[in-house]
């Protein structure tokens, strides 16, 4: 067979998505009615299941051209985690207040989810940076689609010259790690002699890259965007900036550090750090984490505080990524997914609150337990569950992320491991208790000072929101039910018992090892 | 290795000395030889355009970037397609061609978009 037929056919999820995105186009140019809106949101979840029944039925393992496009089960779980979340956001935004230019707005959501795909399927530095490119243009036009209101405008703005910026450090990073070991592919990353990752100039391309992909997924100190961002933009789109292109993130990134740099990755133990991307990882997280949390205590429009919560929240997922191992890797797949399905939850509430009352301030959700009791309650899972309470999906994440991050590094030695960062994020993650709480009060305990309003008919957003907080409850009693297939996932992610033979191997002779951490 | 440098200096010193040389010989000529005798013809720029009219910070309409942008899209595809002409589709395989005529519907369609939305009338 001829080989772009063959990439075709392992493309074949994202080859139809790119059609359905065009047809929605074409579709669009007839006169935009209410059911015309419904026509357009059905075509586009046809095309998903489609790509999605496509991304099910194709089961081989492939890696064309030297890992640009890779599938294997890891890449196929997380591109079907991606497409659900990115078909919810849909949905959304067929009951929003986006009404101009509604195909368009699918086939941006459309076109930035193939980007995400792609994203997940790559094991390649350029393919990596023309993915995220991919994901981020149609996310910075997706944020300004508000044409007439100004805050959708600023968020685009800002959205766009910070993300201009960090794409253009992440570019010039991975430019210096290809200048210093002279490949692209993290297969050969992963073979470079370690003796190269001494070398000032990698280490600074390293730098740079975790400069640009902190943006990605905000964290601090590239995180100044997320708040206006999540603000300003239209409720659908900042929905999909919270949860999908951020699984796509943590994955590649999981990928970069752990596969291709495994060798580069120095050490963050406290008072034996060593030059490599885990001491700047672990500066990222503590900072992520406190000023995170921090921050979102002073917030008074739920957004913002959501937005506050993803920065601290990354800071959690960054710990797991530090333990570098495959139970770091599934606890931190487990997590972002989890908290994708959340986020995505908790925006949808606010998405309908919008809707009904004209805000998302603190306000707006006062006494929404006697207007919309179930509304409430599925707020209460989605906060509760992102503070991390059992039994909810959210606590079973975190302890699972935290239980990670401490047990890969052996602590026999004397020395503490991970455990500062651990004491850190669990100290915080307290403080967080309280903002969550504070939306909480809000929604179930101040009574609403103005006019109850009419109740509202049923809508596929309520419905949807309904169905993941159900789904929440469900990961955090059968946790197993996600686990189980990250875990198989996962066991086939091969780089790690290369790294696991080098460590065998490096612990054969303590005395180099000792010497080199004194 | 440092003979390579050596040479590039040599070529830095030579490429910054060629262009002075002459200005500096012009200038001097006009110091101290030519007459002085500006006009309108003289002062005038000399093939780099013509003379600019008023202020360059004028409101002009909007729609004018999407415009551009549109005929900007459209004149770089045709570099595109170029190289399939060039082949004198003769020697094209079957997916090839396909793949010339997804890349010729999808300029199709987006023409047809920007058509029906109306970027193509100036109003």
């Amino acid at each position: 067979m001829n080989s772009t037929l063959l990439l075709l056919k392992f493309l074949a999820p994202e080859s139809i998505l790119a059609d359905t995105a065009l047809l929605v186009l074409i579709a669009g140019l007839v006169k935009s009615t209410a059911s015309s809106r419904n026509v357009l949101l059905s075509l586009t979840l046809l095309g998903g299941l489609t790509a999605g029944a496509c991304l099910l039925y194709f089961p081989d393992n492939v890696n064309f051209f030297h890992g640009m496009v890779v599938l294997d089960p890891l890449t196929r779980l997380v591109k079907l985690a991606i497409l659900i979340l990115s078909l919810v956001t849909a949905v959304f935004a067929a009951g929003s207040s986006v009404r101009e230019h509604f195909a368009e707005y699918l086939a941006l959501i459309l076109f930035s989810t193939i980007g995400m795909m792609l994203l997940a399927g790559t094991e390649d530095l350029l393919m990596i940076f023309i993915a995220l490119e991919m994901t981020s243009i149609p996310l910075y036009i997706l944020t300004g689609y508000l044409k007439k209101s100004s805050a959708s405008a600023e968020a685009a703005l800002k959205y766009f010259l910070v993300g201009g910026v960090s794409a253009a450090f992440l570019l010039f990073g991975l430019s210096l790690i290809y200048g210093v070991t002279g490949c692209t592919a993290l297969q050969d990353l992963a073979k470079v002699p370690p003796a190269t990752f001494r070398d000032p100039l990698f280490l600074a391309g390293v730098v740079m890259a975790m400069a640009g992909f902190g943006f990605k997924v905000a964290a601090v100190p590239f995180h100044l965007w997320a708040p206006d961002v999540y603000e300003g933009a239209p409720t659908p789109s900042a929905a999909l900036i919270a949860s999908g292109s951020k699984v796509a993130g943590f994955l590649i990134l999981a990928k970069l550090l752990t596969y291709g740099l495994a060798k580069a990755g120095g050490s963050a133990v406290w008072g034996a750090m060593q030059p490599g991307w885990l001491p700047v990882l672990g500066l990222i997280a503590a900072a992520s984490i406190i000023v995170g949390n921090l921050a979102a205590l002073s917030q008074s429009n739920v957004k913002r505080i959501l937005a506050y919560s993803a920065i601290a929240q990354s800071g959690y997922m960054l710990l797991g990524l530090m333990a570098a191992d495959k139970t770091g890797l599934s606890s931190v797949l487990f997590y972002v997914i989890v908290y994708a399905l959340t986020t995505l939850g908790a925006f949808g509430v606010c998405a309908i609150v919008e809707q009904r009352r004209g805000g998302s301030q603190l306000h707006h959700f006062e006494g929404l337990h006697q207007s919309a009791p179930g509304l409430a309650l599925c707020m209460g899972v989605f906060m509760i569950s992102l503070a991390g309470i059992p039994p909810l999906a959210g606590f079973f994440g975190k302890f699972y992320l935290f239980a990670g991050a401490l047990g890969s590094v052996a602590t026999k030695d004397g020395h503490m491991g991970l455990l500062w960062l651990l004491i850190i994020a669990i100290a915080f993650n307290a403080v967080s208790l309280y903002y969550y709480l504070i939306v909480l009060k809000h929604v179930f305990v101040i009574p609403s000072s103005a006019e109850p309003a009419p109740r509202s008919p049923r809508s596929a957003t309520g419905t949807l929101v309904g169905l993941l907080a159900i789904a929440i409850f469900a990961l955090g009693i059968y946790p197993g039910l996600l686990l189980d297939p990250i875990h198989n996932a996962v066991k086939t992610a091969t780089w790690f018992a290369a790294k696991a033979a080098a460590i065998a191997t490096s612990a054969a002779q303590p005395k180099t090892l000792q010497g080199t951490t004194k | 290795m440092s003979h390579d440098y050596l040479l590039l200096t040599l070529f830095l010193a030579i490429a910054i000395v060629f262009p002075l040389v002459p200005l500096a010989l012009a200038w001097l000529w006009a110091r101290f030889l030519s007459p002085s005798k500006p006009g309108k013809d003289k002062q005038s720029i000399y093939e780099c355009g013509i003379e600019s009219k008023g202020p360059a910070r004028i409101q002009f309409q909007a729609h004018y970037y999407l415009y551009a942008l549109v005929f900007l899209v459209f004149d770089v595809e045709t570099v595109f397609l170029l190289p399939f002409a060039a082949m004198g589709f003769v020697k094209i395989s079957v997916p090839s061609f396909l793949a010339i005529m997804v890349f010729l519907l999808l300029l199709v369609e987006s023409l047809v978009w920007a058509w029906a939305k109306g970027v193509l009338e100036w109003k």
